[in-house]
């Protein structure tokens, strides 16, 4: 787990999103764990199963142990916990133990499924293997989908997932047009193909979350 | 004539080429009725396409069904926004 900013105090624990968005924003959580810490705030990034340096393979993990790693990562801190948990990120905070929560671009988990979906179908035009969508629903082996193996399990759960809704802020980018409690200038990193980052939009996010954790601590 | 609303259409469809393929404002900002698209521009492979009729999804608070997703709608920057527009403006 990288860890940020002083020992003390309220500690911002990141939950990235599934897949290929992880790549795309890790940096991105980086830099606003950063600015955070710039603002005497401390910041964790754990690695959840079969995320990142897990030794967990990605096609074993599912939506329960996400959730149980992050409740362990969150339960290992001995100060309040704040999440910032980013697009499909949000599915992952449900069972944690936390003060409150900050959902930067939320999403289902049938808004995934329908992403990685339409990216494998763009691939099967693309290589002319056809792909039958339904193929899913009956799957008993891991299935590839945009690059990764996921396992049949974690497509299910994902069906009927949503983020939790207790003690949540909802944040958007100013050009989404779902409703937030706030909306942020910036551009959304994790549609692109090459990871880039956004300084202004990780430094907007750090003072919203600095905020608001300063007007619930009042 | 074009509906009302058809330029913001516009824009925000520059907007998400910009912002999904990493095309710079000012190349974006070139880009009229004629500008081909779908193998013309590098960065827009068929990964890229989920990418960007996704962002135009939610940025227009439209829902695109993949039976509608031809070559013909990619084919020409202008191609898309009417497509798009005809979604969001109907």
């Amino acid at each position: 787990m990288l860890r940020f900013g002083p020992d003390t105090g309220p500690v911002v624990v990141v939950a990235l999103p599934l897949f290929e968005e992880a790549n795309r924003t890790r940096a991105f959580a980086v830099t606003i764990l950063r600015a955070l810490a710039e603002r005497g705030i401390a910041g964790a990034l754990p690695d959840l199963p079969g995320q990142a340096e897990s030794l967990l393979p990605t096609h074993e993990t599912d939506l329960a142990k996400l959730r149980a790693g992050f409740a362990a990562a969150v339960a290992s801190l001995t100060t309040p916990v704040v999440t910032l948990a980013i697009r499909s990120g949000t599915l992952l905070d449900t069972d944690a133990a936390v003060t409150a929560r900050t959902h930067l671009s939320p999403m289902t988990g049938a808004d995934l499924r329908r992403e990685l979906i339409r990216a494998r179908q763009a691939s099967a035009r693309e290589s002319g293997d056809p792909f039958d969508p339904a193929s899913l629903d009956t799957a008993t082996d891991p299935v590839e989908l945009a690059g990764n193996l996921v396992s049949p399990a974690l497509l299910a759960q994902l069906s009927d997932a949503t983020p939790s809704l207790e003690q949540t802020r909802t944040v958007r980018l100013a050009t989404e047009a779902k409703p937030a409690d706030a909306k942020l200038p910036g551009s959304p990193l994790w549609r692109r193909a090459e990871p880039d980052n956004d300084p202004a939009f990780a430094q907007a996010v750090a003072d919203d979350i600095a905020d608001w954790m300063a007007t619930c601590a009042a | 004539m074009q509906p009302d609303g058809y330029n913001e259409v516009e824009e925000t469809v520059r907007g998400v080429l910009r912002d999904v393929l990493g095309i710079d404002a000012a190349r974006a900002a070139t880009f009229d009725e004629a500008t081909p698209l779908f193998g013309a521009l590098p960065e827009l492979d068929s990964m890229a396409v989920a990418g960007v009729l996704t962002e135009i999804e939610d940025r227009l608070g439209i829902i695109i069904d993949d039976d509608e997703v031809d070559g013909d709608m990619l084919e020409t920057f202008g191609a898309l926004v009417q497509f798009a527009a005809s979604k969001a403006l109907s």
